[in-house]
Order: structure tokens, then C-alpha cells, then sequence
């Protein structure tokens, strides 16, 4: 792998070698594309209070993608994701109630559903990993398990979140909303992770799993670990579906799942594994965002919606394919 | 005399009525529907549509802008700040979630923005429930049952999505009616998921478990699927089950006589819900306030029911209509503004 990095980087054109070094830059250009055209449709949508909005509900499904795409990199997937969502957002709306809400109860409820993620994510790594079960089957199965595991934990969707919790996730602080400085220190995370060996260990396992386990690499370790990482990520989602939500629900993540893989492949990585990053599927979360809301500012009559909801989806996807082409040509 | 002093006195009225509106009545109401897996959600979608245009005739302009896709929650969220950002008047939600939008409706609230939840109750004190009561819905169905047997039988019960708020109200009104028969045993109970193939399905093997049971408890969609089954296993005269209100239904609950009875959940409680609205933005006040229901923010609309008694009248409603027009009413403006001071 490394060997055709650096003989394609010697006689590359500058396009190529900008998307070798940042495969999210099609996705980015999109992005950019979409919030412009999202501004012109509705000029109020660029307003600060908006944008507050737009992060604030699509920064679970950033953190979700995060999560899918930390196995996607070893050529796993996760179809649990959103249950896991769902199980932590239910036992920490349970744990504060019980606890009484308080500063500090809150604190312990929300590491108790971060560990509970990490475990989801064990659960996983070891079914797959361990077991050999094929993962977009297995993971389908504690999908179920899980979502069986928060209806246990909460049966029917209802008990608010402590008012302390929701208004400091919707509050405002030093004169910038709280949310961004969830997403600096998501950004400074991912900035850790990506420059730490398991990242590239990761995608090692994805481009070529047997190369990497005769060069010696622990590849059952490592796809335990992306799953394990994707746990933690989807708990951290669950955190800010809890913020936004301010309440608790079974199902709430349930279709957030393939929302999850869709952002990962929009942002540019591969699905078969071997190739991605971490902020490519972040601005894939926003683009699948500000799609839907471009498909309704433009005027879209309500039975067409989902339509063109599907092909402006695919014509992104279309779009990064061409901008990565060319710049292999 | 008095009488033409009284209709000039209201033909003054009203023309001031429709002076005044020409100038200042025109409202924005959006239309949120989160999921579009049924034609019942786009033939309600439909009627608020058409109810908004019947408020021409009263010289009120409202103006609907429609959102309606399958989202996940944190994308109807989006719907609702999509709309905050368009500046509507109003937002009509049907929730994918009771308790999920407290935080956005506050803020729309501080907009100054009308929320009416329709369909589904939420939880949030800054918004109005206008739709039927899903517990009265299930109880309503399970009570014709019970009389239907007389006080008797072995019952299975068929029900949607476990965990689903209006799933869980519906199963808690025919628990709370069953009760009330103590010779009324419920043998079992599933989860089909509000789908016609799974209720078939499910129906099969409860039959094939239990060749006693006399009735069936079972809703929506599901039902044309357990009747399938029924029929298809020649049961359909030892067995009495609730059925459903889409014309395909009604048809063959006509033609073959089944013994059926249906709550009707009609489609057309978000023209309802839009009724009230433009009848609240106008400044009117509820003579009743909505105070009804488990979070203290509802209104419940009347839960029309069919059975063999009114079936015919039934099946004239839906007559000439797709096979997959649900039988509907709404609150007619005028109905609506009988609830009003």
C-alpha cells in the first residue's frame, strides 16, 4: 500500500494529489455547493441561529458516522449503530431519573451510557471479529438484541431529561452555543485518533486483511477495537440525541442507521474498507442535512419529496465519484 | 322586522368580517409528516390540503407548506426548524416521537409559532394535541368485541410496533375493556408491526395454535391480512375480529358478510387539526381548554366506528374511490367553530 502511494504521488497531477492526501475534498465541494444553494432558496437558512440548529440536530448523526466509519475502514459495517443509540439514550434518560437529576448525577449517568456503548461495541467486535460471523448479518442480529434491550430498559417512549441536562446541550455560553464546543472537542478526538497507529492499523486491515495478518498485525484485536470505538461514538451520538431530544425512546435511532453508512460513503470512503476519514463522513452527515432541507426550501410538493430527496442523495454520490475519477486520470 | 334587522345586522358583520380578513387574515401553516409508509398519511396530507383551500370561501388565506418524507427524528426536528426559518404561522406535526420535539417547540414557541401535534400526542406544554384518543380507539374496538361474543371466548390479540406510543395507548384500552369480562380469556398476544403480510402471517400460526379462539383483536392494516388467513382457513363464521377502513376492506367485509367492527382513526385529522389552527391564530379561544389526555395538551376529536349496522353507509362513503382510500371525517370549520368562544 505504501509502495503505490509514492510512485503514483511522484508522477500525479495536482488534483490527484490533493484527493490522495484528502479524499473528502469531492464531498467537500458539495457541501459547499448545497449550503450555498440552501442560502439562495431561503436566505434565513445561513443565519447564525440556523446553522446553531443544523448542528445542533444532525451532530448525532455526524458522531453516528464517526462511528460506522471506524469500521468501515477494516471493511466492517455496523448495523447495530443506531440501536446502540438508542439503548444509551434510554439508560441514561432512565439512570437520571432515578438518580434524581442533579449536576453530578447526570455526569455519573452519562458515563455509565458511554460504558454502556463500549460494551454494545465488545459485544460486536467479539461476535464478528472473534466468532467469524459475518458482520452486516451479525450485527443486523444485535441490532435486534439491542433494541430488545432498551425496550426492556424504558418499554414506551416518554420520561423527560432533567432540565440541567437539555438546557446546557440548547444553551449558550461566553456568547457561542454549547454545541460548538461539542464539535471542538469531537474535532480535537478525532484529530488524536486519526495521528494514533490504530487508525492506520485499521485501514491496513481493510485494504488487505491477510497482507496485514502475515506482516503480523493483530487483526482480530484491531477489528475489535474499530468496533469498540464504534460503540463509543454511537454512545456519544446518543448524548447529543439526548440534548436535542431532551427526552427518552426506544426507537429513536433506528433509522439512523444507514443515514450513518450513507454519510460514510458520501464522505469519500470506501465501503469495502482500505480508504476514508473520519471528516469526510462528518461532512457527509451534513450533507444528508442540508439535502433535506434544500429538497424542502426549493418547493418541492410533498409527494415528490422523498424522490427527490433519493436522487439528489444518489446525484451527490454521482458527483464525488467524478471529481475522484478525474483526478485518477 | 326583527328578523331583517338581525340579517342586516349579520350581512354588516360579515362583510366586515371579509373586508377586514382581505387585508389581514393570511396565514402559513406547515405540514409536518415524518414517515410515508402508508397512503393513510398521504390521503391525510391530502385533505389538510383541502381544507386550507375551503378557507378561501371565508375570505382567509392560508398558505401550506408541506414537509413530508421518512425521516429519523432528529431529521423532522429539522423539519420543524426548517419551517421556523421560513417563517410560518403554524406548524401541524404528525410526531415521530411524544417526547422528542419538548426543546424545538419551545423554541418555536418564543417564535410566536402555533404547535399542533395531530394523529400523535407529544409531550410538550408548548403544543396542542388535536386528534382522536388511540386509548379510546382500542377500547372502543375491543368493547364491540367482547359484546360481539357475548361475554365470552378466547381472544388473540394482534398489535403493531411494540414500544410505539399509539401502539402501547391501544393496547392499554382493550386490556382495560377485556378486563371487564371475566369470562373474555386473551390467550395471546403479537406484535405484526403494522404490516398486512406479518398480520396474515401471525394470524396463520395463532390459528394453527389455537383452534379455539372466537375473536380476534386487531388493528390497522394488520386486519386485511388476519382476515385473509380467516378466510382462507374457513373460519370466518366461528370467529368474530375487528377490522379496518380502507375501501379494499370494506368491500370484502361487504360482500362476505364478515363479522367485523372497526374504530375508525380517520385520515382526516390533520384538516381537523388545521381547522382548529386557523380558528386559534384568528385570536378565537377554546370554550373547553385542551386539557385532556396523559401530558394535559389535548383535544379529542369524536372516533367514528363501523360494524355490520352502519357498514353500508360505510362503503357509500368510500364508493368509487382507490381501493386504498380510507373511510374519513373531519371537524368542518363550522364544527370547529362550535368549539370556539
Amino acid at each position: 500500500m505504501q509502495q503505490t502511494l509514492s510512485t503514483s504521488v511522484a508522477n500525479a497531477s495536482p488534483l490527484k494529489s490533493v484527493l490522495q492526501r484528502f479524499p473528502f475534498v469531492p464531498a467537500l465541494i458539495i457541501l459547499i455547493a448545497l449550503v450555498a444553494l440552501n442560502g439562495f432558496f431561503q436566505p434565513r437558512s445561513l443565519s447564525f441561529g440556523s446553522i446553531t440548529g443544523l448542528f445542533s440536530t444532525y451532530l448525532a448523526l455526524m458522531l453516528l458516522a464517526v462511528a460506522q466509519t471506524y469500521v468501515v475502514f477494516s471493511s466492517d459495517i455496523d448495523l447495530s449503530a443506531g440501536s446502540i443509540v438508542s439503548l444509551v439514550n434510554v439508560v441514561i434518560i432512565v439512570l437520571m431519573e432515578k438518580w434524581g437529576g442533579g449536576g453530578l448525577t447526570v455526569i455519573a449517568a452519562c458515563l455509565v451510557g458511554i460504558l454502556t456503548g463500549l460494551a454494545c461495541g465488545v459485544v460486536n467486535g467479539i461476535m464478528i471479529a472473534g466468532l467469524r460471523l459475518q458482520a452486516i448479518v451479525a450485527t443486523f442480529a444485535t441490532s435486534i438484541f439491542f433494541t430488545g434491550l432498551a425496550l426492556y430498559v424504558l418499554p414506551v417512549a416518554g420520561t423527560p431529561a432533567p432540565e440541567a441536562y437539555w438546557l446546557t446541550y440548547g444553551g449558550t455560553y461566553f456568547g457561542i452555543p454549547f454545541i460548538f464546543y461539542v464539535v471542538a472537542a469531537v474535532a480535537i478526538i478525532l484529530g488524536v485518533l486519526a495521528r494514533m497507529r490504530l487508525t492506520t492499523q485499521m485501514l491496513a486491515v481493510g485494504d488487505d486483511a491477510m497482507a496485514a495478518f502475515q506482516t503480523g498485525l493483530p487483526v482480530t484485536m484491531i477489528r475489535i477495537k474499530g468496533y469498540v470505538l464504534c460503540g463509543l461514538f454511537s454512545a456519544l451520538a446518543a448524548l447529543c440525541i439526548t440534548g436535542d431530544t431532551a427526552s427518552g425512546d426506544p426507537l429513536v435511532g433506528s433509522k439512523m442507521t444507514l443515514y450513518s453508512v450513507a454519510a460514510v460513503v458520501l464522505g469519500g470512503s470506501a465501503l469495502s474498507g482500505g480508504a476514508g476519514t473520519v471528516t469526510g463522513s462528518l461532512i457527509g452527515a451534513l450533507i444528508i442535512g442540508l439535502i433535506n432541507s434544500l429538497v424542502f426550501f426549493v418547493g418541492t410538493p410533498s409527494e415528490w419529496q422523498n424522490l427527490v430527496q433519493g436522487l439528489a442523495i444518489l446525484i451527490a454520490l454521482m458527483a464525488g465519484i467524478l471529481v475522484s475519477r478525474g483526478g485518477r486520470a | 322586522m326583527k328578523k331583517s334587522a338581525m340579517f342586516a345586522l349579520t350581512t354588516v358583520a360579515a362583510m366586515a368580517v371579509s373586508v377586514f380578513s382581505t387585508h389581514a387574515e393570511d396565514f402559513k401553516i406547515g405540514l409536518s409528516n415524518g414517515w410515508v409508509g402508508s397512503e393513510w398519511r398521504t390521503q391525510m396530507i391530502d385533505e389538510a390540503k383541502a381544507a386550507a383551500e375551503a378557507w378561501k370561501a371565508k375570505g382567509v388565506n392560508v398558505e401550506v407548506v408541506v414537509q413530508s418524507a421518512n425521516v429519523d427524528v432528529p431529521g423532522q426536528i429539522a423539519h420543524v426548524r426548517n419551517f421556523m426559518s421560513q417563517g410560518v404561522n403554524a406548524i401541524i406535526i404528525n410526531p415521530n416521537s411524544p417526547t422528542a420535539f419538548d426543546p424545538i417547540f419551545k423554541q418555536a414557541k418564543q417564535q410566536d409559532i402555533l404547535v399542533i401535534a395531530t394523529d400523535a400526542e407529544v409531550s410538550s406544554k408548548d403544543a396542542t394535541y388535536v386528534g382522536i384518543d388511540q386509548k379510546a380507539w382500542g377500547a372502543a374496538g375491543a368493547k364491540w368485541l367482547a359484546e360481539t361474543l357475548g361475554g365470552k371466548g378466547n381472544v388473540v390479540a394482534i398489535n403493531g410496533v411494540a414500544g410505539h406510543p399509539a401502539n402501547e395507548m391501544r393496547v392499554a384500552g382493550y386490556k382495560e375493556v377485556f378486563g371487564q369480562y371475566p369470562d373474555i380469556k386473551v390467550v395471546n398476544e403479537v406484535n405484526a408491526n403494522w404490516d398486512q403480510a406479518q398480520g396474515q402471517q401471525a394470524m396463520q400460526n395463532l390459528l394453527a395454535t389455537y383452534p379455539d379462539i372466537s375473536g380476534v383483536w386487531v388493528q390497522d392494516g394488520m386486519a386485511a391480512g388476519a382476515w385473509k388467513s380467516i378466510i382462507d382457513a374457513k373460519k370466518q363464521s366461528s370467529i368474530a375480529a375487528t377490522g379496518e377502513i380502507r375501501k379494499d376492506f370494506i368491500d370484502i367485509w361487504k360482500s362476505d358478510k364478515l363479522n367485523s367492527g372497526a374504530s375508525v382513526n380517520p385520515p382526516g385529522v390533520m384538516a381537523s387539526a388545521l381547522n382548529v389552527a386557523v380558528l386559534m391564530l384568528q385570536g378565537k379561544e377554546l370554550k373547553e381548554p385542551a386539557t385532556a389526555g396523559q401530558y394535559g395538551n389535548a383535544m379529542y376529536l369524536p372516533i367514528p366506528f363501523i360494524d355490520n349496522k352502519n357498514l353500508d353507509e360505510a362503503a357509500n362513503a368510500v364508493d368509487g374511490k382507490p381501493g386504498y382510500y380510507s373511510y374519513t371525517s373531519q371537524l368542518s370549520i363550522e364544527d370547529a367553530e362550535k368549539l370556539f368562544k
